[in-house]
């Protein structure tokens, strides 16, 4: 309980406190430009902290990686651009609102969600941290294996209704993955001899076109037919009638499975959004997600603050990072010669301590400062559609080219801007192809792994927790076969009703 | 009032790109500014040292200096990016073991031939590491229970990493066969021995420092010439019985046909950055092994290790 009393001293001093507005204010700022990554501000601003004494550097740094996660979402609901990799499930259903005139509620939602997501994932790693983290050490690569085919089972429901399109589009990201260095043998795979494709072809520039520069395209193409077309109006910024009722259940459950799979390493907000907007999908019965059902803003939004608390987890008690912004904040905890890890609780219960309740003022000082912008990012969308769209054309390869100075991901995202316009056009839904993307080159390099270790035979299949997920998966798709069923019995249900809105 | 907007955005993305030089400070000396490329991604180990080494070169050297990070393609985006600069001393690049393996894996054409070595500030040897609940608990036992065909799995952090190099390295010595697991970086491979799933890392001393200081992995041996101060308790593999040493180095370099007084100018005051307090303060605590090389023995010593990756598996000069 004294390390509590220690981390509180330390954590409420001007510095500490300066630092967390400061990183959050930051953060969101660089979440809301899509390509502008956490990793990259929080690398930045590495530097800056090694001047600081280590928690209010801490400070500075979490602030950052917060106000980023949360922010992506903002141009993920107004413009179809996810600001970071972990906003790009809160598209599903926050763009649609925006088209139906409800991007106010929906922002709010975004808002609210990430500050319970990020509440209540540090809560949990201040109770469960030290046993939760001994929990991700039995992930072996036969567990990963199976629980990205099971995260890869979320393009099934997630294109029901449209199966064949889902798994063209999945199947697309799958391939898109393969590009680049054999992950078991180093073999440069399908780089057709370049040197710029052997790192494969890197994941934010092909967000960045799929989503930013396709919706741009698609937009400006519209425009051409039908000049002057009303846009739709920004709508109440009230979370609406009855939204803890509504929302409550998908928040809550959604920020429990972001936090669990934010304890894995390498896995972050970007499976857990997914994974979380899939569950709460499935367990609703209703049937207007992907028509913009406001839980399904929550549930992404919630889930991707509560990984970033997950992903603290090994990073303190391990010493072990969770994903590549942890690694980052490692390195800021070394360079002031204290070594992440179990020993930290004892040697710096400052550090450890005040890192968890400043965790909690990070998302108390998010509400505030989102608060402040959140009527101000609608604005910028007011402009008219001639300089709006290109500028976020321009701003997108700004980005593009932003992650290695590198011109070849401005290429990447401008064809990856092409094929997202001719599939949205074709009806084929984005999403799988991301998911593929995402977790594609996960499942081989494990499955690999899984049988380099076994020694070539399918023994680990049978361990217990690849056993129970393969039971969950069977589960889930009898179960998705099910309500489609169901769906297509009765075919006037709320799906009908958005319809028309939906394809504005 | 509609077009401040995304104009405030754009000038942002600027300012964020510009962001990480500038933190370093700028003055201005006599010369222009040196421009420092570093070939992985911000945060990572070669872009943290490169950035304090450039700090306290700007007042050594007495010019500002601006990294860049071009990463891609395991280094080679940048190692060519600063071999292709012009021979006028205003790039640097940071070139690393890296600079030494990739030619001979296809990925790239570059090699330490295209620059001039400048110094080398870092070594930091591979070190066999088990998990201390585990049957092993000396460099014999791994190798005998290899011998006897007990499948012993070596995690690394990637196909064709210079880790993986080193296990090989060291089973081939030997003149056993072990199983290689590469994992997406040391991270992992240090996650799956601590829970077991592999039964040794080959990762290098300063990555697996915090377990082992915690008790729950044990360092059987680096492969470096010497013993490391952070473990002191692990021998060498030299004093094992095997010849073998290998690890990871990170130095500086120019583009090739570089005028010599230039070489000479720019060793002599990166050389005493590289020695400043603040420079080597830095590198101890982060666990970061100090090993100098001067620009002529540099070079000779990033040729020496390019032939001793070209050989079948061999190399063994460190």
């Amino acid at each position: 309980m004294s390390g509590w009393l220690v981390g509180l001293d330390a954590v409420l001093s001007p510095d500490a406190i300066l630092m967390i507005v400061l990183g959050v204010g930051t953060g969101i700022v660089v979440g809301a430009l899509p390509g502008l990554t956490a990793t990259m501000a929080v690398a930045l601003l590495l530097p800056v902290t090694f001047t600081l004494d280590p928690l209010p550097g801490m400070m500075l740094l979490v602030g950052v990686y917060g106000g980023t996660l949360y922010a992506g979402s903002i141009p993920a609901i107004l413009l179809r651009a996810p600001g970071t990799p972990s906003a790009a499930a809160t598209v599903i259903d926050g763009y649609p609102m925006t088209r139906q005139g409800k991007a106010g509620q929906a922002l709010s939602i975004s808002l609210v969600a990430s500050v319970v997501g990020g509440l209540t994932g540090t809560v949990l790693l201040a109770l469960f941290a030290p046993q939760l983290a001994g929990v991700a050490l039995t992930f072996g690569p036969p567990e990963y294996f199976m629980v990205s085919v099971l995260a890869l089972a979320v393009i099934a429901s997630i294109s029901a209704g449209k199966l064949s399109k889902g798994l063209v589009s999945g199947f697309l990201g799958v391939a898109i993955g393969l590009v680049g260095m054999d992950p078991i043998e180093g073999f440069p795979r399908f780089t057709f001899g370049t040197t710029e494709l052997s790192a494969g072809i890197p994941f934010i520039a092909v967000l960045i076109g799929l989503f930013g520069v396709s919706e741009a395209l698609t937009q400006i193409a519209g425009n051409r037919r039908r000049r002057g077309a009303e846009r739709p109006p920004v709508g109440s910024f009230s979370l609406g009638r009855g939204w803890l009722r509504r929302l409550g259940p998908a928040t809550g459950g959604s920020s429990l499975m972001g936090f669990l799979i934010g304890l894995l390493p390498g896995t972050g907000g970007d499976v857990a959004s997914y994974f979380a907007y899939n569950e709460t999908r499935r367990w609703s019965r209703k049937g207007s997600f992907g028509k913009g059902e406001p839980a399904g803003v929550a549930s992404a939004e919630s889930a991707n603050s509560a990984s970033t608390s997950g992903s603290m987890a090994p990073t303190l008690v391990l010493g072990i990072p969770g994903d590549s912004v942890t690694a980052i904040l490692i390195g800021a905890i070394t360079v002031h010669g204290l070594q992440p890890g179990p020993q930290l609780f004892e040697g710096a219960p400052d550090l450890v301590y005040g890192t968890m309740i400043g965790l909690v003022l990070m998302n108390l000082a998010m509400l505030p400062i989102g608060l402040l912008g959140i009527r101000l990012w609608p604005r910028l969308t007011a402009a008219p559609t001639t300089v709006l769209w290109p500028t976020v054309v321009l701003l997108s390869l700004v980005g593009a080219f932003a992650l290695r100075l590198n011109l070849v991901d401005v290429a990447i995202a401008l064809a990856a801007g092409a094929l997202g316009f001719v599939l949205t056009r074709g009806g084929y839904p984005l999403a799988p192809m991301v998911i593929g993307l995402i977790l594609g080159p996960m499942a081989e390099s494990n499955l690999r792994l899984s049988l380099i270790i076994s020694g070539g035979s399918l023994d680990w299949l049978a361990r217990p927790i690849p056993i129970a997920v393969m039971a969950v998966i069977v589960a889930a798709i009898v179960l998705t076969k099910l309500s489609t069923r169901r769906a297509m019995a009765t075919p006037a249900g709320t799906a009908a009703e958005e319809t028309p809105k939906d394809r504005d | 009032m509609h077009v401040r907007g995304p104009a405030l955005a754009a000038s942002f993305v600027l300012l964020a790109a510009a962001c990480g030089p500038a933190a370093d400070g700028g003055g201005t000396g006599p010369g222009g500014p040196i421009e420092i490329i570093v070939p992985y991604a911000a945060g990572g180990g070669t872009d943290q040292t490169a950035r304090q080494l450039a700090a306290a070169a700007e007042d050594t050297c007495g010019v500002s200096t601006v990294v860049s990070n071009q990463e891609g393609a395991g280094g080679a985006i940048g190692f060519r990016t600063a071999a292709d600069a012009p021979p006028d001393g205003s790039t640097v690049g940071v070139v690393s073991v890296e600079l030494a393996m990739l030619a001979h894996q296809g990925v790239t054409d570059v090699t330490p031939d295209d620059v001039s070595g400048l110094l080398q500030y870092n070594f930091d040897p591979s070190a066999l590491t088990v998990s201390s609940d585990g049957p092993y608990s000396s460099v014999d036992e791994v190798i005998g229970a290899a011998r006897d065909g007990d499948g012993v799995i070596v995690g690394t952090s990637g196909a064709g990493s210079v880790w993986e190099f080193a296990a090989e390295g060291m089973a081939a010595e030997e003149g056993v066969e072990m199983t290689y697991a590469p994992f997406e970086g040391a991270a992992p491979a240090i996650t799956a021995v601590l829970g077991g799933q592999v039964d040794a890392v080959t990762v290098s001393g300063a990555e697996v420092l915090p377990q082992v200081e915690s008790g729950e992995l044990t360092s059987l041996a680096v492969m470096g010439e010497e013993r490391l101060d952070i473990l002191p308790e692990a021998p060498t593999l030299r004093e094992e019985g095997i010849d073998w040493v290998l690890g990871t180095w990170r130095g500086l370099a120019l583009p090739e046909g570089t005028p010599q007084e230039t070489v000479d100018e720019l060793e002599s005051c990166f050389s005493e950055a590289a020695r400043s307090e603040q420079f080597t303060d830095f590198m101890d605590t982060g666990g970061f092994g100090v090993e100098y090389r001067g620009a002529q023995e540099f070079d000779t010593f990033m040729a020496e290790e390019f032939a001793a990756f070209g050989g079948d598996g061999g190399g063994d000069d460190g």
